[in-house]
């Protein structure tokens, strides 16, 4: 039976913010080492305590776990070491529950090789409808030039099988083979795999690996038409038979080049933007605006009904293909010392180690990833400042399981510390007896308690993420300011107008001023406030009134690496009468 | 309510309604005995207009009802169901609006239990109330000194000054209700009655400030208070307050935005307390409270507020008095404790009872000195307004390191 979607706003997903997680990873209930979904459930009340609104759950489906779960053996069942399907329609329900959406992966370029339709396709005669399932072929010279994703691992996007006597092609690890959509019985499958979780009642997909589902000779292999096209009969199945339901394309591109998996409103409702995340941290280590100011003037406008995915760490590298090559080597020089944190294009690290765990710059790089246009996407630990294990193989560093508290294997699991799938960390600075959530819930001075009202307050004001920003130009590079600005009034985004001539005193619009010191020692800056004369900044985390501002430059000074977050509010005389 | 010509700053509506206007007239809760007085004053109330009343299907002599024969009584099965019957609950809400759909109405009064001791013109002011351009009319009652402090001591001014709705009793019992001001509270009482909590309050002030509908009061001088099932202080607190504390909760990203300001009240001279003054046993429980709660009020107040209960706590009955400012930090940290579970939500309305009673207490003590009831409890009301920014920022920041 079909469930309805549990959110009751079309749009809901551009208020969200979202929590991506490992079950793995999370909590394990039965003492196999392993996190699960009943351990996952037991953790829905930290969870929605800290204000997250959507979870992300990383594949749980059966694989053989050579790529962490993105090597998929069965699309519609759960893998055994983490439950059942009956766990998961639970896990589901006590989420809804608590007003949280659930985001599940749709992993549709390929396939694991324990997959049965690549051990079929291989055993079957070429040309057969088995083997039509994936992409072979006989030489490896086809799609020559396709660059290789997983370098450090991978030298040719083809691999020999010996038992189908032919190479089958793979963008990524040898082990998962691409699906072959110029099939369309492919498309059948993917559809009921799609159609299986949605009428579970799963909130939305995120679309892994999107760029790369179709192959033609003489292109990169990547965002072809025919490509779009698959996008969009996906999304005209979501939007026919389904009710606010969202779904989020990965696709590691530029802004210009990701601007087409929006569509026109009828592909993909959300992408991240992959371009972004390392120029913060460019910034961040330049004490210099310009990356960020950058790389949003490149960024195009998308239709309305879209959404830009923001965040500063994920499962991942973080990863260095969208940028120039020295920017790459600044940034490896910047946030990877030791060569060890480096991985294929990317640095294998989390948030708190990159800023070598200060405080102040955690706290700074959040304030962007909350109040930047966009959805804000926390990656599990980081809002305790968990640290990484760069001992760990590929992207595992940043994988290890949560700390919850100070007990054996950090209150994740009951287990011999042996047998967990990943080690906690144990080092001095970051491992779990220094940072694990009871601690910091005790602490109301910690991480853990800044994070949570800041996502309170991020909710609290619909125009961080529905909102039109706009750059200020301070003499001061260290310094960043940008007037974000919301009209509920307004058609569209696009519609809203930008400057002296948008509306901010009408009720219901909200305009704020968000000004940051990306310097490592306090900053004078003066900004051009005059559109705003008269009214009065109120500091929104105190709920501080500042000087109203006039004609004039208005002054402010910032210690280092702070931030303000500025609502600009009618001054009091000026308010309207109630009834 | 007894009547005292005291707080008339409720504006008479002056609006006449349109003859043809259909008004539905919801009796939610009415004794068999009390439906004849009820509907005769309905029949002074609005002489010669067609109304439907909707009574529940309580009596076999609902038909005979002829002598109101501009009438059409519309005896009917409740959809939801509620055991309380002193208060509006969800259940009424959502009955109201079914009802006012299916009969076509604009605009309907949802009248509560002893409304027949309402005088005619009353029940027209709020029918004209409910037919004018408001979407909400709210009654408005004139209490003795001793009655409805529980509203005057928290409900109103919070609702007042969170909200910026100016109806003195945003609980009231009657209620003039446009029918998309009807559909929104059925929505809401919808989900308690889907989850079988027809009990449930809902504040329909608040509801309709978040809509952005007009919100008008109407004056009610006359009307017997139906009294509360459960006569314990704490239950009673804890019904009431804790529904008006997770409402404040659910509508923090209006609320603190919300800054219009309300005009004051105009207050006028009235005749003081005829009752003896007796507060002893308020004291008492306040002091007894001092000695055993401090441990629980230190959970949720900050340092400046528990040194001004130590005061408090020493001070004779004869200069007692709790300062307005006090009171309204009190109430503005117990409503972010229970934002933020400091302590189970049970026990933290059962702590807030002995400091209530210290209010009433030192609220009783003022108005025997002679200082009009109203006027202190507009002050308190201003108090309120005057220091919500210390909740919206407590509410963003909640640091416990605060002064």
């Amino acid at each position: 039976m079909k469930k309805a979607g549990s959110a009751s706003n079309p749009l809901w997903y551009k208020d969200a913010i979202l929590y991506e997680l490992h079950v793995r990873t999370f909590q394990d209930s039965n003492g196999d080492g392993i996190g699960d979904l009943p351990g996952l459930i037991s953790r829905l009340d930290y969870l929605q305590d800290l204000g997250v609104t959507c979870l992300w759950l990383l594949p749980f489906f059966p694989s053989p776990l050579k790529d962490d779960g993105y090597d998929i053996a069965d699309y519609t069942s759960v893998n055994p070491t983490y439950g059942t399907i009956d766990d998961f329609k639970r896990f589901l329900g006590e989420a809804h529950k608590r007003d949280m959406q659930v985001l599940i992966e749709l992993v549709i370029n390929h396939t694991s090789d324990q997959h049965p339709w690549f051990k079929a396709a291989r055993q079957a005669p070429p040309d057969s409808p088995e083997r039509d399932f994936y992409v072979w072929s006989n030489t490896d010279q086809l799609y020559k030039g396709v660059p290789i994703i997983f370098s450090d691992t991978e030298k040719s996007n083809w691999t020999w099988d010996d038992t189908a006597k032919a190479f089958y092609w793979h963008r990524f690890f040898s082990h998962q083979p691409d699906l072959n959509f110029d099939n369309p019985a492919v498309m059948d499958e993917v559809l009921k795999a799609m159609r299986f979780w949605l009428d579970l009642g799963v909130d939305g997909l995120r679309l892994d690996a999107i760029p790369y589902l179709v192959e033609r000779d003489g292109t990169t292999c990547e965002s072809l038409p025919e490509t779009h096209a698959i996008i969009r009969r996906l999304r005209a199945a979501i939007d026919a038979e389904y009710t606010n339901r969202f779904t989020l394309a990965e696709a590691n591109q530029w802004p210009p080049e990701v601007r087409p998996y929006f569509g026109n409103g009828d592909e993909c409702h959300m992408a991240f933007h992959f371009p972004l995340m390392p120029r913060i941290y460019m910034a961040l280590r330049q004490e210099d605006r310009l990356p960020i100011t950058d790389i949003m003037a490149q960024t195009p406008a998308i239709p309305d009904s879209c959404q830009w995915g923001l965040f500063l760490r994920n499962h991942d590298e973080l990863t260095l293909e969208m940028v120039t090559s020295d920017e790459r080597d600044y940034m490896y020089f910047a946030y990877s010392a030791d060569p060890r944190m480096r991985v294929n294009s990317g640095i294998r690290r989390r948030l708190a180690p990159l800023l070598d765990n200060n405080r102040q710059r955690i706290q700074l790089l959040n304030s962007l990833l909350l109040s930047f246009p966009g959805t804000p996407i926390l990656y599990y630990g980081d809002e305790i400042g968990m640290g990484d294990n760069i001992y760990l193989g590929d992207r595992n560093a940043v994988r290890t399981p949560m700390q919850w508290n100070s007990d054996r294997n950090a209150g994740f699991s009951t287990a011999n510390p042996a047998r967990l799938s990943f080690p906690v960390v144990m080092d001095p600075v970051y491992g779990y007896q220094a940072v694990n959530v009871e601690s910091e819930l005790a602490d109301q001075s910690s991480l853990l308690h800044w994070m949570r009202n800041m996502i309170a307050l991020r909710k609290l004001f619909q125009v961080f993420g529905r909102g039109t920003l706009e750059f200020l130009n301070p003499e001061n590079r260290k310094i960043l300011a940008y007037v974000r600005h919301y009209d509920p009034t307004s058609p569209s985004r696009e519609a809203t107008p930008i400057g002296e001539k948008r509306n901010v005193t009408s009720p219901g619009t909200e305009t704020i001023l968000c000004v940051a010191n990306l310097s490592r020692f306090a900053q004078p800056v003066s900004l051009d406030l005059s559109e705003f004369t008269g009214m009065t900044p109120v500091e929104m985390l105190g709920y501080v009134p500042f000087p109203r501002i006039t004609d004039q430059p208005y002054p402010l000074t910032l210690a280092p690496y702070s931030f303000f977050w500025l609502e600009l509010q009618v001054t009091p005389e000026n308010l309207p009468s109630s009834q | 309510m007894a009547s005292t010509p005291a707080n008339t700053a409720a504006a008479p509506v002056e609006v006449t309604p349109p003859p043809e206007a259909n008004l539905l007239i919801h009796l939610s809760t009415v004794s068999p005995e009390a439906l004849e007085p009820a509907l005769a004053n309905l029949a002074l109330a609005f002489p010669g207009l067609p109304l439907t009343v909707a009574v529940p299907d309580i009596a076999p002599n609902l038909t005979a009802t002829n002598s109101f024969n501009t009438f059409q009584l519309f005896p009917y099965t409740p959809a939801a169901t509620s055991t309380t019957s002193w208060i509006l609950t969800a259940a009424d809400y959502f009955n109201t609006f079914k009802l006012a759909q299916e009969r076509n109405a604009p605009a309907c009064l949802l009248l509560g239990a002893e409304s027949h001791t309402m005088s005619p013109e009353s029940i027209r002011n709020l029918g004209a109330a409910a037919l004018s351009n408001s979407d909400l009319a709210v009654a408005h009652y004139h209490p003795r000194p001793h009655e409805g402090l529980l509203n005057s001591a928290i409900f109103y001014p919070v609702t007042r000054a969170l909200f910026c709705a100016r109806p003195r009793f945003p609980l009231a019992l009657d209620l003039g209700l446009s029918l998309r001001m009807a559909e929104r509270l059925a929505t809401v009482a919808q989900r308690f009655t889907a989850a079988n909590q027809e009990d449930a309050l809902i504040w329909p002030v608040s509801e309709a400030a978040v809509a952005g509908f007009p919100i008008t009061e109407a004056d009610i001088p006359h009307r017997t208070a139906p009294q509360p099932a459960a006569t314990d202080l704490n239950a009673l607190l804890g019904q009431i307050a804790g529904s008006l504390f997770s409402d404040v909760e659910s509508k923090a990203p209006f609320w603190q935005r919300a800054r219009a300001t309300v005009p004051a009240r105009t207050i006028t001279a009235v005749p003081g307390p005829t009752e003896p003054l007796n507060v002893t046993s308020m004291l008492e429980s306040f002091h007894l409270a001092y000695s055993n709660l401090h441990e629980i009020w230190a959970l949720v107040l900050p340092p400046h507020t528990l040194l001004g209960l130590k005061r408090l706590s020493v001070m004779p009955q004869e200069a007692f008095r709790m300062a307005d400012n006090l009171w309204t930090r009190i109430v503005y940290d117990f409503i972010l404790a229970y934002r933020l579970r400091t302590i189970n939500r049970g026990h933290l309305l059962g702590a807030l009872t002995p400091l209530y009673l210290a209010w009433v207490a030192s609220h009783l003590i003022l108005v025997h000195s002679g200082i009009p009831a109203e006027r202190h409890i507009e002050e308190l009301a201003i108090a309120f307004e005057t220091d919500k920014p210390y909740l919206v920022s407590r509410w963003r920041w909640p640091d416990r390191f605060n002064p």
